[in-house]
């Protein structure tokens, strides 16, 4: 079923979801965007890890999968705690306006 | 596939997903004349007999009715609400097993849509996707108490998904499986040939634990607090009209004819009737019996939503955490 | 056939990461963000990984993305659509860095060889993951238990709200 379909067809899919969750990162000012462009980024490993565990019969891929998917979870929780604290210090979201680390 | 395979599966889908639709009118007018009898006043009696073309008079309205889109609301997604609601109630219709199998020209064909291995955990993430229906919804109608209805509503789904999902992973736990026909073909037979082998008797904590998640994640009384008349408007769905309104409503009553569809299928032996043995007429009996079964649990929903308690917002999240 | 489906899946998820990464109003962004959640999941049941698949709708569009939509609509940030005018230059640098970034991931993976024997997994793969996980992967599941028990206390620290009044910043 997986043979016919050539390895690097997935690979560009994941490169190119990967390329696009780095540049929102880079790109968007919304902290909340940014944090929407990361779990991207991650799901593009988890592309590439369910894919070659498929290919290749062994289960340690998914059960990384499982362990990546849980940690993300973890992180949006608490980056979004950090920008709950930051919405309380500045009234935005916007990362142009944390400026006094800056010069 | 061949064409015959198709044939069974369209007819299998339109019959079995065409009567979970079907039984919301019946359960409206249960529901209304029901809560009047217990409320001791008439109820509807107006239109038809007994007051039983109500949920025609019900359907018509809203289909001649106006549809009016405030000024102020956000195009897409307001649209867009009703449906996010219905579909996830529409597709879990998909593993619900009615019946057990029933054989064309000598092949046996499972008396389900989708037997998935995983179909418990397909019911589950698709059921929590119905809150981004109440989410969406709520946000786009650019009304601060939709908004407000809409997060409580959220966040009671959320909180009661936890405890429904725990009660499930133990039917998981007692026959060893995800998948939904299996689960319900585990409970044939008797145990200790008094009691029938039902999810029920072998696991009643488990039971009264689905049991009341399964009344929070309806939004059915005694956790109607969405609906509250008295504190929000009418909850997230104050700005919609007609036939949006109407759409919200259908895809709840789809939800509790699925959930307790559900709850029939891990705790209530499936399809199994309670004293007789497995036989390939049982399976044509069966599939009857399902429904007949999910028919009762719309029963108790609707006795219970005469209920006059609502919980306070508080302690409904609160309670939500011992159990 | 399978070829075609995973043609769709893969196309509909990148667009609906363009969606993610183009939009404006935050509350669009998670919505695309949903749907390329759909997509992935769709290529996860297709290759046979169907508990994943489950997983990933369960996890990551049942319960992270509404912890996105929820913080969106308490902090009302879709009504004020924050303008993501930035000047050429970063645009342009951002972009030349991530060309650079996915050029250098192709050359990686097309020069890996695939050692492994080709023999695919079994469909009904979630008794072996769970088997795996409480004997092989035991020491990172209970790390992961005792992880998520601290990440739930940091949580609760972060967002307390009595200390908020000290967090302010005094002008």
């Amino acid at each position: 079923m997986m043979e016919a379909q050539p390895i690097y067809w997935t690979h560009y899919v994941a490169t190119c979801l990967f390329a696009l969750g780095l540049l929102g990162f880079l790109i968007r000012k919304n902290a909340i965007t940014v944090l929407m462009c990361l779990e991207l980024m991650l799901n593009a490993a988890n592309l590439i890890l369910v894919e070659l565990s498929m290919r290749t019969g062994t289960p340690d891929g998914i059960i990384m999968v499982v362990f990546v998917i849980t940690v993300a979870a973890a992180e949006v929780a608490v980056g979004l705690g950090i920008v709950l604290n930051l919405y309380r210090l500045k009234e935005t979201v916007e990362l142009d306006a944390f400026k006094s680390l800056q010069g | 596939m061949t064409g015959l395979e198709w044939i069974i599966l369209l007819s299998k889908l339109l019959v079995i997903y065409l009567t979970i639709v079907h039984v919301v009118p019946i359960m409206i007018w249960v529901e209304r004349k029901g809560a009047a009898l217990i409320q001791d006043r008439p109820g509807p009696n107006r239109v038809g007999p007994f007051g039983l073309l109500q949920p025609v008079a019900d359907a018509l309205k809203f289909l001649v009715k106006e549809d009016p889109i405030p000024n102020s609301v956000n195009r897409v997604l307001y649209a867009m609400g009703p449906f996010m609601t219905l579909v996830p109630a529409s597709l879990i219709v998909a593993v619900l097993p009615v019946g057990d199998f029933f054989e064309v020209q000598g092949k046996s064909y499972f008396m389900q849509i989708a037997d998935i291995n995983v179909g418990l955990l397909y019911l589950l993430s698709i059921s929590s996707l119905g809150i981004y229906g109440i989410l969406f919804g709520g946000w786009a109608s650019n009304n601060k108490y939709s908004l407000m209805g809409a997060m409580r509503s959220a966040s009671q789904i959320i909180s009661y998904e936890i405890p429904l999902g725990l009660a499930a992973v133990g039917a998981v736990t007692v026959y060893g499986t995800f998948s939904l026909r299996e689960m319900a073909l585990g409970q044939e037979g008797t145990f200790l040939a008094v009691l029938p082998r039902w999810g029920v008797f072998m696991q009643p904590i488990g039971f009264l634990v689905f049991f009341i998640s399964a009344f929070a994640e309806t939004n059915r009384l005694p956790f109607d607090l969405p609906e509250t008349e008295g504190e929000l408007v009418a909850g997230f769905h104050t700005e919609y009209g007609s036939m949006k309104f109407a759409t919200y409503f259908m895809a709840e009553y789809m939800n509790m004819a699925t959930i307790s569809g559900l709850m029939t299928t891990l705790y209530f032996g499936g399809w199994h009737l309670p004293y007789l043995t497995d036989a390939t007429l049982l399976g044509w009996l069966g599939g009857q019996r399902n429904l007949l079964a999910v028919l009762q649990f719309l029963i108790f929903f609707f006795q219970s939503c005469c209920l006059p308690a609502h919980f306070r917002l508080g302690a409904l999240d609160g309670a939500a955490f011992p159990l | 056939m399978k070829e075609l489906f995973f043609i769709f899946f893969s196309l509909y998820t990148i667009a609906a990461a363009l969606g993610v990464v183009l939009a404006k109003n935050p509350v669009y962004s998670a919505f695309s963000l949903i749907l390329s959640f759909f997509g992935l999941s769709a290529l996860y049941v297709m290759w046979g990984a169907t508990f994943i698949g489950m997983i990933q709708i369960l996890v990551y569009t049942g319960a992270i993305v509404v912890l996105f939509v929820f913080v969106v609509m308490l902090l009302d940030l879709g009504s004020v659509v924050t303008d993501h005018s930035h000047s050429w230059l970063t645009v342009m640098v951002s972009a030349i860095a991530v060309w650079f970034f996915s050029l250098l991931m192709l050359r990686t993976f097309n020069h890996t060889p695939l050692v492994a024997p080709a023999t695919p997994l079994a469909e009904s793969n979630t008794r072996l993951i769970s088997q795996l996980l409480f004997t092989e992967y035991l020491w990172p599941f209970e790390i992961l238990s005792i992880f998520l028990l601290a990440l739930i206390i940091a949580i609760y620290a972060l967002t307390r709200p009595d200390a908020a009044d000290k967090r302010k910043v005094h002008p």
